[in-house]
C-alpha cells in the first residue's frame, strides 16, 4: 500500500511531463490528490503493514503528517483548477514538481530509517525550489537561489548529524528506528549529543527556525499562494517530523533535558524574531511568512516542554497546516486579483470582493490564534505547558510575542481590507473553486476548535505515547 | 593499506585548499574532479584485503556522478553564464589561504577530543573530513559568484562523504546511492537556476 502511495504521484509526474493540454495536467493532479487522500483516509481505520524490511512504516506520528500533506495537496489542487485558467504562463514544470513533492513528502512521512528520511527531506527541498520562481521575475529567482543555498547547506549539516548518529549507533549496526530504540542503552552519549546539535541546526534550517529563517520571507513572498501553503504547511512540518523522531530516541537515552533546552532556546528565538520584524512589513505574503516562523517556534517550544506541550505541538501541526491553507490561498487569490500583494497597492478588498475580504479576516484570526479557531487551543496548551513546567518568563514572552504578531498582521490585513478601493487592473470575478478550497479549510479549523472528534484525540494520544515524553 | 587511506585524506584536504586559493573557475572545477576521483577510490583502499560488491558500487557511483556528471553540468553552466574567473571575493586569495590553514588546524585540534568508536581505518579521517567541510563552508561564504558557491557546497559534501565512507555498516548501499543522487539533482537544479538568473541579469546588463 505504502509503495503504491509513493509511486502513484511519482509516475503521474512523468505523465505530466508529456506535451499534453494545460487543463489535462490540472485534472490529473486533482485526480491523483483525490486518490491519495482517499487512501490516507482508509489508513485511519487500519494502519498498513510495514514494507521493505521495516524501512517503510506508517505509525501514528506519520499518519498525522501524512493526513496533513494529503489534505493540503487536495485543497491546493482544487484551488488550482480555478487559479490556472487565468494565468498566462505554462504549468508543466509547476505541476510536475508538485507531484514529485507529493511523492517525496509521502516518503518522509513513512520512512523509518534516518538515512532514508534524509534522502526524502533533501528531495523535497530540491523539488520545491522551482516552484518559488514560477513567475520568473528577478526577485523570485534570487529568492529561489537563496532558498536552495541556505537549505542545501542546512540539510548537509543534517546529513553530518545522521552520520554522527551512525557513529553513536556503532554497536547497533543500523539506523532503523525500532532497532535504535531497542538498543538505546548501547548508544554513545557524546556522539548522540553532537548529532542532536547538527540535527537541530540542519532540520531547523529547513523548518525556518530563527537564526536561519532568512530565506522564508523572501521565498514565501515571491512564490504563488499555493506554494506558500505547501511549504509553510507541509514542507516545514516534514522536517519537524525528523525532530520528533529524534525526540523518540532522546527520551530513551536520557538526553531529554539536553534536547529540550536547545529546543526551548530556538523556539523562543523564533517567537521573538518575527515579532521584531512584523510591524514594518507591507507585503501580505511576507507578513504571513513571519507568522509561519512564529508557528514553527511554537511547535518546537511545545516539543521541548514535556507531554502536555507535546500534545499541544502535535495538535498545532494540524491547526497550523489548516491555518496556512486559509492564509496563503487567500493571499494567492488577492495577488491574482490585484496583481500585487503589497498593502500600498491593494486596498478596499471588502468593497470590491466581499467574500475574499471575509476570508482575509478569517486568515487573520486563524493565523494569530483567536477563538473559535483551533489554533487558539493548541497555542493555549503550549503556554499552559510552559507554566506547568515553571517556565513563567517563557510564558510571558510567548504571550507578548503572540500579541505583537496579532497587532502586526491585523494592521496589514485591515489596511488591505479597508481604504479607498483603487480600481484593480484586471477585475476578474470571484472563482467558485478557489473560494470552496478556502471555505472548507475555514470550516474544518473552526469545527475542530469547537469540538474535537474522538478519532483525532485518540490518534494524538497514541502519537504522544509513541514519542514517550517524560 | 592504511598509508594509502592516510595519503588520500591529506590529498583531499590539500585539493580543497587549492580550490580556495584559485580564482579561475574552470581550474577549480578540474581540481574538484581530482578530489572526487580520489574520494571515489577510497573504499578500495579501506577494504583492500576483501573488496565487496558494495565497495565497487559506491566507488563507481561516486566517480560517475561526482567526477563526471557534476563537473559536466558545472562546465555547461559556466559556458552559458560566460564566466571565467571569480572577481571580488569577500576575502582576498592570500588571506583566504591563511584562514584556510587556521581552519585546518582548528579541525585537527577539535578532533583530538573526539574519539571514534570501534577500530577506525585511519586517525586522519575525522580531522580531514572536518577540515574539508569547513573549507567548503569558507568557499561558500567568501565567494560572490554563484558557480563558486555551488563548488563550495560540493566540497562540503565531499567532506561529509569522506566521513561517511568510514561508516560502512549503518547505511544500506541503496540509501547511500540515494544520497549521491540527491546531491547530483541539487547541482542540476542549481545550475538551471543560475542560468535563469543570468538571463534575467543580462537583460539588465549586469553580472551575477
Amino acid at each position: 500500500m505504502l509503495t503504491i502511495l509513493i509511486l502513484t504521484p511519482f509516475l503521474s509526474a512523468l505523465g505530466v511531463l508529456l506535451p499534453v493540454r494545460k487543463v489535462f495536467r490540472l485534472k490529473l493532479f486533482l485526480a491523483v490528490c483525490l486518490a491519495h487522500s482517499l487512501m490516507v483516509a482508509s489508513f485511519w481505520s487500519r494502519l498498513p503493514a510495514s514494507e521493505y524490511h521495516g524501512f517503510l512504516v506508517l505509525d501514528s506520528l506519520g499518519l498525522i503528517l501524512l493526513s496533513i500533506i494529503s489534505f493540503l495537496f487536495l485543497s491546493v489542487s482544487f484551488f488550482m483548477v480555478g487559479y490556472f485558467p487565468r494565468e498566462p504562463g505554462r504549468n508543466r514544470v509547476f505541476v510536475t514538481c508538485l507531484l514529485l513533492l507529493l511523492s517525496t513528502m509521502t516518503l518522509v512521512a513513512v520512512s523509518y530509517h534516518f538515512g532514508l528520511l534524509w534522502v526524502a527531506i533533501e528531495a523535497t527541498t530540491l523539488f520545491s525550489a522551482p516552484l518559488i520562481s514560477f513567475h520568473r521575475t528577478r526577485q523570485s529567482l534570487q529568492a529561489t537561489w537563496r532558498y536552495l543555498l541556505i537549505c542545501s547547506v542546512g540539510i548537509a549539516l543534517a546529513l553530518l548529524g545522521t552520520f554522527f548518529l551512525g557513529l553513536a549507533a556503532h554497536d547497533v549496526h543500523t539506523l532503523l528506528l525500532p532497532a535504535l530504540l531497542k538498543g538505546a542503552s548501547l548508544l554513545s552519549v557524546n556522539w548522540m549529543k553532537l548529532s542532536i546539535i547538527f540535527f537541530i541546526v540542519g532540520y531547523g534550517c529547513k523548518m525556518g527556525l530563527a537564526p536561519t529563517h532568512s530565506w522564508k520571507p523572501e521565498a514565501y513572498g515571491e512564490a504563488p499562494g499555493m506554494v506558500g501553503v505547501i511549504m509553510a504547511g507541509a514542507l516545514t512540518q516534514c522536517s519537524f517530523l525528523a525532530l520528533l523522531r529524534i525526540a523518540q530516541i532522546c527520551n530513551k537515552t536520557g538526553l531529554t533535558g539536553f534536547y529540550s533546552s536547545i529546543l526551548i532556546v530556538s523556539g523562543v528565538l523564533s517567537l521573538i524574531v518575527p515579532a521584531l520584524f512584523i510591524l514594518g512589513e507591507r507585503n501580505i505574503k511576507r507578513a504571513f511568512a513571519y507568522s509561519s516562523i512564529e508557528h514553527m517556534g511554537i511547535l518546537v517550544l511545545g516539543l521541548g516542554l514535556g507531554p502536555v506541550g507535546l500534545f499541544g505541538a502535535l495538535f498545532h501541526m494540524i491547526n497550523n497546516a489548516l491555518a496556512k491553507v486559509i492564509m496563503f490561498l487567500t493571499a494567492g487569490s488577492v495577488a491574482q486579483k490585484y496583481g500585487s500583494c503589497s498593502a500600498d497597492e491593494v486596498k478596499g478588498v471588502i468593497h470590491v470582493y466581499p467574500l475574499t475580504g471575509v476570508f482575509l479576516i478569517a486568515a487573520l484570526l486563524a493565523g494569530t490564534g483567536v477563538f473559535p479557531f483551533a489554533t487558539f487551543h493548541s497555542e493555549l496548551l503550549i503556554l499552559n505547558a510552559s507554566i506547568i513546567s515553571r517556565h513563567y518568563l517563557l510564558a510571558a514572552i510567548g504571550v507578548i510575542c503572540l500579541a505583537v504578531m496579532f497587532i502586526g498582521i491585523g494592521k496589514i490585513v485591515l489596511d488591505v481590507i479597508h481604504g479607498q478601493p483603487k480600481k484593480p487592473l484586471l477585475l476578474p470575478k470571484e472563482n467558485l473553486f478557489m473560494n470552496v478550497a478556502i471555505a472548507v479549510a475555514i470550516v474544518l479549523l473552526m469545527s475542530i476548535g469547537l469540538w474535537m472528534p474522538s478519532a483525532l484525540e485518540k490518534l494524538l494520544h497514541n502519537a504522544v505515547a509513541l514519542i514517550g515524553a517524560v | 593499506m592504511t598509508s594509502w587511506v592516510d595519503a588520500s585524506c591529506i590529498i583531499i584536504v590539500f585539493l580543497s585548499l587549492i580550490i580556495l586559493s584559485n580564482y579561475r573557475v574552470a581550474a577549480m572545477i578540474r581540481v574538484f574532479v581530482i578530489q572526487s576521483f580520489v574520494l571515489g577510490l577510497l573504499p578500495f583502499f579501506m577494504h583492500a584485503s576483501c573488496i565487496s560488491g558494495r565497495d565497487v558500487t559506491i566507488s563507481l557511483v561516486t566517480i560517475i556522478l561526482k567526477a563526471a556528471l557534476v563537473p559536466y553540468i558545472l562546465f555547461w553552466a559556466i559556458r552559458h553564464v560566460s564566466m571565467r574567473s571569480e572577481i571580488k571575493p569577500i576575502i582576498g586569495f592570500g588571506a583566504s589561504v591563511i584562514f584556510g590553514a587556521m581552519v585546518i588546524a582548528c579541525a585537527f585540534w577539535v578532533s583530538l577530543s573526539l574519539k571514534l568508536p570501534g577500530q577506525p581505518f585511519s586517525d586522519l579521517i575525522l580531522p580531514c573530513s572536518l577540515s574539508t567541510v569547513l573549507l567548503g563552508f569558507m568557499i561558500m561564504v567568501t565567494r560572490t559568484r554563484a558557480v563558486t558557491q555551488v563548488l563550495g557546497y560540493l566540497i562540503l559534501e565531499n567532506g561529509i562523504f569522506l566521513f561517511a565512507i568510514s561508516l560502512s555498516d549503518v547505511m544500506p548501499v541503496l540509501i547511500e546511492i540515494g544520497i549521491l543522487l540527491d546531491i547530483f539533482v541539487a547541482v542540476f537544479i542549481m545550475a538551471i537556476v543560475v542560468n535563469h538568473i543570468n538571463e534575467e541579469f543580462e537583460k539588465a546588463g549586469e553580472t551575477f
